[in-house]
């Protein structure tokens, strides 16, 4: 078994003046270049897991271990160095007056030399494929650019690991898939663990975990076929199945022979044009 | 327009002026500013009228346009021409309307006046025309450091500056989604009686306000995963190159300096 890149033990949050809690003794592992994603319904409290990660929130209760280390006030910089986090709202996360200045924010704020941060900028935005808007302002770019120009600036950084908090749910059906496909790359090419927090079980089905997250408590955990074999306990947290998972459990309803449990899309698509010739 | 918007009235060009060091165009604007005032005869005038005309020329920007931008400050300019006209009282009386005489002098203060006024504002407006609002935040905070040592925030002045540029197309595409909301609850931003209207304008105001501190909430958070925490030890990724061209204009607002002092009487 791969070294945990992240491990949480017995966490729990709470905002002040509340009195209950948003994260309540949560406890799980991520290694290194796995894709894990944590669904939950709003307010289930798996942003605010991400604010903790980075240590923007800090736990109430239990430790959070980083690269190995206890993530506290002398490790937080380095932490957010490794660790880059793309928030829901494009606008409201680009700094710069263009793409180049975003990007290199986080190289200033981490002292980089001048000369390094160019090499590092040209190469990041060639990662996100951006090279043509390089010195395009924000509000000449769609959604989903942005958010690629929010990823390049945390792979200027070299990062570890990518935390997506809800960083495609204000996006159109492309600038989600632009996004999603360029983290995935970055996910099998270089090994960089992805975190995605979401709602979206369509798009957490592609992980290679998951975590359900429910009124602060950890609620089911393992491979999406395992998690989507809930179903309508899915359903009643607030989660909406993905339409081939629906579509597959309602075919087998009416007695359709199908092999197995759950499907992507083209897997569905894939068994049920291969099923006459099967017979 | 929308999605091409120009922040200020920025022109963007390739002229020798355009690609001044911004440090060098404040310092030349700053200077001229100053200087315009030691001007007290026509050869004097004359040759800052010179120096404004050979500074636009070299931007490469039409006449029209940057006459556009004094546009505004034209009212002001004629009432105080008026008002030199009429009311100082030296050298020979040149004619006399009713009540009102023109003397030789008067005429002479009001020009002189008005063409302070003009090279002021043609001047200024140069500086904002050829040079990108970042450009000038950078200018400033450049020119601004050596007050770092007197606890002056320069940095954090200059971040500030520089985020309220680039948030301003951002917030009026919000206005306008606002305005459109609005109407189509049928809050009438045109007509009206004045009360009518400024209840109207609070109906855009307050969603504005509100979302404008939530962004903030929201940009200050992100800053912070981005590893911000102040202008300590902090590298810059705009850098400003001091060339002989900036050397040799500013040499040329020092002559002009000199010959002011010279041929002023």
């Amino acid at each position: 078994m791969a070294e945990p890149i992240l491990s949480i033990e017995g966490v729990s949050f709470r905002y002040p003046n509340q009195s209950d809690y948003a994260v309540q003794n949560v406890s799980f592992t991520a290694e290194r270049g796995e894709w894990l994603a944590i669904v939950g319904h709003n307010g289930s409290g798996k942003s605010t897991i991400a604010r903790m990660l980075i240590g923007l929130l800090r736990p109430e209760r239990g430790a959070i271990r980083l690269f190995g280390r206890l993530l506290n006030d002398a490790t937080v910089w380095e932490v957010r160095r490794r660790v880059g986090l793309v928030f829901q709202n494009p606008d409201n996360q680009f700094v710069g007056a263009t793409v180049e200045d975003d990007i290199a924010f986080a190289l200033e704020n981490n002292g980089i030399p001048r000369l390094e941060m160019v090499e590092r900028i040209r190469e990041a935005i060639r990662q996100v494929h951006m090279e043509p808007f390089l010195h395009y302002e924000p509000h000449r770019l769609s959604g989903g650019q942005k958010q690629r120009v929010a990823i390049a600036g945390i792979l200027a950084l070299r990062p570890d690991m990518i935390i997506l908090d809800e960083a495609t749910s204000m996006l159109d059906p492309r600038g989600r898939e632009e996004v999603l496909e360029t983290v995935r790359r970055l996910n099998r090419q270089q090994r960089i663990t992805v975190l995605s927090i979401t709602h979206d079980l369509e798009e957490a089905a592609k992980a290679d975990r998951l975590i359900v997250m429910n009124k602060g408590e950890v609620m089911a955990e393992g491979t999406p076929e395992q998690i989507f074999r809930l179903g309508s306990k899915l359903e009643r947290i607030g989660l909406d199945l993905p339409f081939a998972v629906k579509m597959g459990s309602r075919l087998r309803e009416r007695g359709i022979p199908l092999r197995i449990g759950y499907f992507t899309t083209e897997e569905l698509v894939e068994e049920l044009w291969t099923l006459y010739s099967k017979k | 327009m929308t999605n091409h918007l120009i922040i200020g009235q920025y022109v963007p060009g390739h002229s020798v002026i355009h690609r001044l060091d911004p440090r060098a165009k404040l310092l030349i604007v700053f200077a001229y500013v100053l200087i315009v005032f030691l001007a007290n005869n026509a050869v004097t005038y004359a040759l800052l009228s010179l120096f404004a005309f050979a500074f636009a020329a070299l931007s490469r920007i039409s006449f029209s346009f940057i006459a556009r931008g004094l546009k505004p400050i034209l009212w002001v300019v004629l009432f105080t021409l008026l008002l030199h006209l009429f009311m100082t009282k030296e050298g020979d009386v040149i004619c006399q309307i009713g009540p009102l005489s023109v003397y030789e002098g008067g005429i002479k203060q009001g020009a002189f006046i008005s063409l302070r006024f003009l090279l002021l504002v043609w001047m200024t407006t140069m500086l904002t025309l050829t040079t990108t609002p970042i450009e000038v935040t950078d200018g400033v905070e450049s020119l601004l450091g050596p007050l770092k040592k007197m606890r002056v925030p320069v940095h954090e002045l200059a971040l500030m500056m520089a985020i309220s540029l680039r948030f301003i197309p951002t917030l009026m595409e919000e206005t306008e989604k606002i305005m459109k909301a609005q109407a189509a609850r049928g809050v009438d931003f045109s007509g009206g009686r004045f009360s009518e209207r400024m209840k109207a304008i609070v109906s855009l105001l307050v969603p504005l306000f509100i979302s404008s501190f939530k962004r903030a909430d929201e940009l200050a958070t992100a800053m912070e995963a981005r590893g911000y925490r102040g202008g300590e030890g902090r590298t810059k990724f705009r850098q400003l190159a001091w060339k002989p061209v900036d050397t040799v204009f500013l040499a040329a607002v020092a002559l002009l300096f000199a010959l002011l002092c010279l041929l002023r009487s």
